[in-house]
């Protein structure tokens, strides 16, 4: 059984604008899935939907086989959102508060509290910041920050809203490499970007969305060259391989 | 981006960063009513030396806070300029400034150590607590009283002091942009300022939908970690002498 499914999941905006439209996917537990698209295409607004914190038009979000809107704080416990500007989601006053956030909203006992936060810093390496303030981070432990955040919910399923934009060569290596071990751990990972070339090569499956519909979805070696079409750049170049397409060395 | 210390925590190992929040806060408390109640100017000096000890303590950064005070010392400027020419009273004999008064300079200094002694204890408290201490602490204060929204008061009062640093450092950064784009060319002022204070407030708006959203995609909920406080004998001895003070300015005052 898939661990999350979409059946013709759709999102009309209050103005009339298709966010996304009968989209239906079903991953499984411990896949490494890429979601890539043009601006616009509806990524986000599938990405949400998936944590429920947008409600459907129509169709629904099933996790573990059951509707999402039956325990949406389950479903947000399971399901960890990392988004697109880490600046603009940070709610604490240091990197430990920010952490601490997601546990205290499950009401852990305050000794537990302390300790994820402990645990999920130490993870990420940013334990020696955890009395900072986040804003004061660079781009890369920003990021990683924002993932620590989702880990101390102890998700299965880890979502990463384009999770590459902005940031230095160093910094794109260092979040690649955060997100391989978190997959090697077990997470189910879900990224979603349009920057192919840095990442591919360790994805199992590529899911391409176009103008807010599903248009094609296989593995990479397979979809990678309709992709163009779609408005995402080919990241192959003449004589290049899938497995290639990493910017770990 | 670069960070501002006033108004902010800073992390250090001292026994003020330490000490329990609902003892710091009572503290400051009542440190905020002497600062209120002073009359006399030995209040006002007892308090900032109070205050001054208390920043030496908490090792807070002297020299950047004091920088960043530039904008209330021209408020304490202003107002004790309003204070001199406004009130009416004696004539400062040899000043060659028509329209001080004696009465005027004394009412405005007033007022000039009242603010000192009270963004002092703002430092203080904002510079040694966390804003995540401080929410408990509110939450645990306003528990016992029915009918109060104890958890979603403290957490706009979280967001509320995380934020409005943010907010700062984001409208100097927008005016910053209009005038790399020749804002101050026009002449209207009313034109300037739709230009730029609509915009941050649009923006604004936008982050705290997407503070909402990040807030709620992590399962932000009013049933939540309840803090476990602990109180120590050097917690009691500082609000034990912030009471002592407290009472002196008072009953000085009455006397």
């Amino acid at each position: 059984m898939s661990i999350i499914e979409t059946q013709d999941l759709t999102h009309i905006f209050p103005d009339g604008t298709v966010g996304i439209e009968q989209i239906n996917l079903k991953i499984n537990a411990g896949e490494f899935v890429i979601i890539a698209g043009a601006n616009g295409s509806g990524k986000t607004v599938f990405a949400r939907h998936l944590n429920g914190l947008l409600t459907p038009t129509k169709g629904q979000v099933l996790l573990d086989g059951q509707p999402i809107t039956k325990n949406l704080i389950e479903a947000r416990k399971k399901v960890g959102l990392v988004f697109q500007d880490p600046d603009r989601q940070f709610v604490g006053q240091t990197v430990a508060e920010e952490v601490a956030f997601g546990p205290e909203n499950l009401n852990l006992p305050p000794a537990q509290v302390d300790s994820i936060v402990k645990a999920s810093l130490a993870l990420v390496g940013l334990s020696r910041f955890s009395h900072q303030s986040p804003r004061v981070l660079s781009g890369g432990l920003k990021r990683k920050l924002a993932i620590a955040g989702v880990l101390a919910m102890k998700p299965q399923i880890i979502i990463l809203d384009e999770p590459f934009t902005g940031l230095d060569y160093p910094g794109v290596v260092q979040i690649l490499q955060q997100i391989l071990r978190l997959h090697a751990a077990g997470h189910t990972i879900l990224l979603i970007t349009h920057e192919l070339e840095k990442v591919l090569a360790h994805a199992g499956r590529l899911v391409i969305f176009y103008q807010g519909r599903l248009v094609a979805d296989g593995r990479p070696e397979a979809v990678v060259h309709g992709v163009e079409r779609y408005g995402v750049r080919m990241p192959l170049r003449k004589g290049e391989e899938v497995k290639e397409l990493s910017w770990l060395k | 981006m670069a960070e501002m210390t006033l108004f902010r925590y800073l992390h250090r190992d001292t026994v003020l960063h330490r000490m329990d929040g609902r003892l710091k806060l009572g503290s400051m408390l009542l440190l905020s009513v002497s600062a209120s109640l002073a009359g006399a100017l030995r209040h006002y000096l007892v308090l900032f030396c109070l205050l001054c000890i208390a920043l030496r303590v908490a090792k807070l950064p002297w020299a950047a806070l004091l920088k960043e005070l530039k904008f209330f010392a021209l408020i304490i400027w202003v107002v004790l300029s309003i204070n001199a020419t406004t009130i009416p009273g004696d004539p400062i004999p040899n000043l060659p400034l028509p329209g001080v008064t004696v009465q005027g300079v004394i009412t405005g200094l007033r007022f000039a150590g009242r603010l000192i002694n009270i963004i002092l204890i703002c430092v203080v408290t904002t510079g040694t607590t966390p804003l995540r201490t401080l929410r408990h602490v509110i939450e645990w204060c306003l528990r016992p009283l029915p009918f109060v929204p104890e958890v979603r008061i403290a957490t706009m009062i979280q967001l509320t002091f995380a934020l409005i640093p943010v907010l700062f450092i984001e409208f100097a950064e927008m005016s910053r942009a209009q005038k790399a784009r020749c804002l101050e060319v026009r002449k209207n002022p009313i034109k300037r300022m739709y230009y730029t204070v609509l915009p941050f407030l649009e923006q604004t708006l936008h982050r705290t939908d997407q503070i909402v959203e990040a807030m709620e995609a992590r399962g932000y909920s009013e049933i939540r970690t309840k803090a476990a406080f602990k109180s120590k004998t050097s917690d009691w001895l500082i609000f034990t002498l912030c009471l002592f003070v407290f009472l002196v300015i008072v009953f000085t005052k009455r006397g």
